[in-house]
């Protein structure tokens, strides 16, 4: 079967040495070829955001994590800490910055942190009884509580403020009831009153400072999962990435919508809505098409003349929609006089008709791509009979994983190259980059563009033909001149890809004066999947308050699936591990030296849509 | 629900110097305390002097930790008052509003607004842009407007009190409600039959 001339003809591509038959240690070579270029993909990825998975059981652990570095650095409180944490957004490190800019005063002002540090509780010095001047009732000095800043109110009136604050969905900022005071209330004052009058409400609150770590914090974001899977990605470093939780869904962390690269957000955002509405169809049919005045069918406008025919034989004038004779010149039409019969209106209609067909010709590509993805995909489950056919027959050959490596090689350049489109799409038209370039410039760089997309493409459908191929039926000659194919193929491929992002990045929108558009990294082996959050703090007290608070999640949290409640065991053992010093080892390191072990020699890309079944 | 203790102290405390402050609330009917009913005394100087303008408020369920509701019934020509619907524009009506502030601070507040407008946060486009560029036909619209609207009709009191007593009220009782309503002949009836 092995036809040389659908070899790719790259360049890249090394001529493996084709000898008539294969020994055993020429697949060595080939296998560690492939290892070697993952190890190149590995280092790599040590550049890539680092991402991780807060569960439910990890969010408080995320959280004091941040809180204890500004405990220790600033000497507070942990709900002065968490004050300061929630003004500036959990960004630890804007933090510092600010401190070093602004000093520690104002950074603690602004947050609404008021440290009275000669402030002597001396209750007594409150006459007795003490009027609360917001209820104006008299009340006992006992019964009354005095914030940071030096204000004091009965505790009634305290509990009813916070609690109509808590129900605002403002605990997080709940200021002092003085007017114009900017202090943030003591979350442990108004932790103990609301749960004196109302316990539920104060788990709210609870929670809610709690979420804040998510809702308030630019670098974490739960999972886009539906139903949701209870989970928060966080990244550190850039947030244009894609990455996937442990719940299976791969997304863009910018967006939350579908992994989309190499298109930037604000092109998905565009093209998807631009598949959805016909606007443009619509348009195009009604500048393009009119009614046959005799048997109402719709005709299109053939070139520019005025005069059309509608295959009932009825001629008519497209203007006015009038029938008319058949004879004409250039100004009238026999027995006709609208007046109208001119060519003005044949600009707008080139342009409509000419958007259209552009759009078209991006959306039929794109189109064909993601079908031939889901084809694929439905494939998988034959191909992997075929593997077991193949391994339980009289053969030599036993190892089938270039068959799956193949397959997650052609998801993801699949994938890639049914986004190209889009990205094409805009990047070369005058929706976003109108005034960008140069009609000269725009042609140069879309040919350098389109050579390489179709490089690609070509080679995509070469890796898609080898792995139909029925390969159980094979000789072990011929199984082995199709895995050559498969593999060189996929590593041909990776690198294109690799390519096109650069040359998207560097040639591309790099240059762009105006727009800035980011796009996340081509990642060989799919967006980046998120690992479990490590708990490096260990403290008895956190561990005690740690079961109590969790129990204070909300339904969308509290609900763990299947995985979740694995995770959560495999993390009570890393939490105990962590302690005890000999095994240091974090979880994210852990799985990491788990997926080498194990070998699988890409890791998970399959398109959304298995994963959806599994 | 509303904490009625404070609202009723809250009353007596203002209405005790109505005289200096220029400010005075009453109910708006009956025993029904989450309705009330404002007015101030436009401050001297201004286009608005000489007014009695009357304020709507409502009060919700958490008062005072959520803010009173309030609006001029009275129409008046402001930057930070509609002139269609009397809605007001003021932060402390919004989310500046403290639950140590009283319906005594915000409508002494609202005093102070028509003494000091803000075209910069307008509530009426209209009325601010006129008040930043054409400030004399500005203060014209506003004065024209108090007379119109603002002045306690005292020319035909004695009218509306003889119709009073001619419906079957004493005297003396329709001369104080009338004064109470500022001149309101319906909101006077009404008081009358309600009490
Ligand atoms: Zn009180
Ligand atoms: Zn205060
Ligand atoms: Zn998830
Ligand atoms: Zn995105
Ligand atoms: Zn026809
Ligand atoms: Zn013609
Ligand atoms: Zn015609």
């Amino acid at each position: 079967m092995a036809d040389d001339e659908d070899f790719p003809s790259s360049s890249d591509v090394e001529e493996p040495e084709v000898g008539d038959c294969y020994l055993s240690d020429h697949e060595d070579d080939i296998a560690e070829n492939v290892l070697q270029d993952l190890e190149d993909g590995r280092q790599e990825d040590c550049n890539w955001s680092v991402t991780s998975v807060i569960t439910k059981e990890s969010l408080l652990a995320a959280q004091k994590e941040d809180l204890r570095k500004i405990m220790e650095l600033l000497a507070l409180s942990e709900q002065h800490a968490r004050t300061l944490l929630i003004h500036y957004r959990w960004d630890v490190e804007r933090i510092f910055e600010l401190l070093e800019e602004k000093g520690k005063d104002r950074l603690f002002s602004e947050a609404g942190l008021t440290m009275s540090e000669n402030k002597v509780i001396v209750l007594s010095s409150y006459s007795d009884p003490f009027t609360c001047s917001i209820c104006f009732e008299d009340v006992s000095p006992v019964a009354i509580t005095e914030m940071d800043c030096g204000h004091c109110y009965c505790n009634n009136c305290w509990t009813g403020y916070f609690i109509v604050k808590i129900n605002d969905g403002q605990s997080r900022r709940i200021r002092c009831m003085t007017p114009r005071c900017n202090a943030v209330c003591d979350e442990a004052v108004v932790r103990s009153l609301v749960n004196a009058r109302h316990p539920d409400i104060a788990d709210r609150f609870e929670r809610f400072l709690l979420e804040s770590y998510i809702e308030d914090n630019n670098k974490v974001k739960w999972c886009p999962s539906v139903p949701h899977c209870g989970n928060a990605i966080r990244v550190l470093g850039d947030i244009y990435c894609e990455v996937e939780c442990t719940c299976g869904m791969q997304f863009c962390f910018n967006c939350l919508s579908e992994a989309h690269s190499p298109c930037s957000c604000i092109m998905w955002e565009q093209w998807t809505k631009k598949c959805h509405d016909e606007s443009e169809t619509v348009n195009w049919i009604t500048v393009n098409t009119k009614p046959c005045p005799k048997c109402h069918k719709l005709v299109e406008k053939n070139g520019g003349c005025n005069l059309v025919a509608c295959i009932c034989g009825q001629a008519f004038c497209w203007l006015c929609g009038g029938a008319t004779g058949r004879d004409h010149t250039w100004s009238t039409i026999t027995g006709h006089s609208c007046g109208r019969f001119k060519e003005d209106q044949t600009k707008l209609i080139e342009c409509a008709r000419r958007d259209l067909y552009r759009y078209m010709h991006y959306h039929n590509r794109y189109k064909a791509h993601t079908d031939s993805l889901k084809q694929e995909s439905n494939l998988k489950e034959t191909i992997q009979g075929k593997i077991v056919i193949s391994e339980n027959k009289e053969s030599r050959i036993k190892d089938y994983s270039w068959v799956n490596n193949g397959l997650n090689r052609l998801f993801r350049s699949r994938r890639v190259l049914s986004y190209s489109y889009p990205f094409a799409f805009y990047m070369f038209g005058d929706e976003l980059f109108k005034d960008e370039m140069t009609s000269q410039e725009r042609d140069l760089k879309q040919n350098l563009f389109e050579d390489q997309q179709q490089q690609l493409e070509s080679n995509v459908e070469k890796l898609s033909m080898f792995l139909e191929k029925d390969f159980q039926d094979f000789s072990d000659e011929d199984v082995m001149e199709n895995m050559k194919h498969v593999i060189n193929l996929s590593s041909v491929i990776d690198r294109l890809c690799k390519q096109m992002y650069q040359c998207i990045e560097n040639d591309l929108l790099y240059p762009l004066q105006r727009a800035t558009h980011n796009i996340a990294p081509y990642k060989s082996k799919g967006p980046e999947k998120a690992s479990e959050l490590s708990v490096c703090w260990v403290s008895n007290q956190a561990r005690s308050t740690k079961t109590t608070k969790m129990d204070v999640l909300p339904n969308h949290i509290s609900a763990v699936n299947a995985s979740g409640t694995t995770l959560s065991a495999k993390r009570t053992r890393q939490f105990h591990a962590a302690s005890s010093s000999d095994e240091s080892g974090s979880s994210r390191k852990l799985s990491k030296n788990e997926s080498i072990g194990s070998a699988p020699l890409f890791d998970l890309n399959m398109p959304a849509e298995v994963i959806d079944k599994s | 629900m509303l904490d009625t203790t404070r609202v009723q102290k809250e009353l007596v405390e203002c209405n005790r110097d109505t005289a200096i402050s220029g400010v005075s609330i009453d109910l708006h009917d009956g025993a029904n305390l989450t309705h009330l009913c404002g007015s101030i005394s436009g401050p001297l100087g201004t286009p608005y002097e000489g007014g009695t303008f009357i304020i709507d408020i409502q009060l919700p369920s958490d008062y005072p930790f959520e803010p009173p509701k309030m609006q001029f019934i009275t129409r008046v020509w402001h930057p930070n008052i509609s002139s269609q619907n009397g809605a007001i524009c003021l932060d402390i009506l919004k989310d500046q509003w403290s639950p140590a502030l009283t319906l005594k601070t915000a409508l002494l507040s609202l005093q102070a607004l028509l003494s000091a407008p803000a075209p910069d946060d307008p509530q009426d486009a209209v009325v601010a842009q006129q008040y930043l560029r054409d400030y004399q036909k500005f203060v014209g619209t506003a004065r024209h407007w108090t007379d119109t609207f603002a002045k306690i009709a005292t020319v035909g009191i004695d009218e509306k009190v003889s119709k009073l007593v001619e419906m079957g009220f004493p005297e003396e009782l329709a001369r104080s409600v009338l004064e109470a309503v500022k001149g309101d002949e319906n909101a006077a009836l009404e008081k009358l039959c309600s009490g």
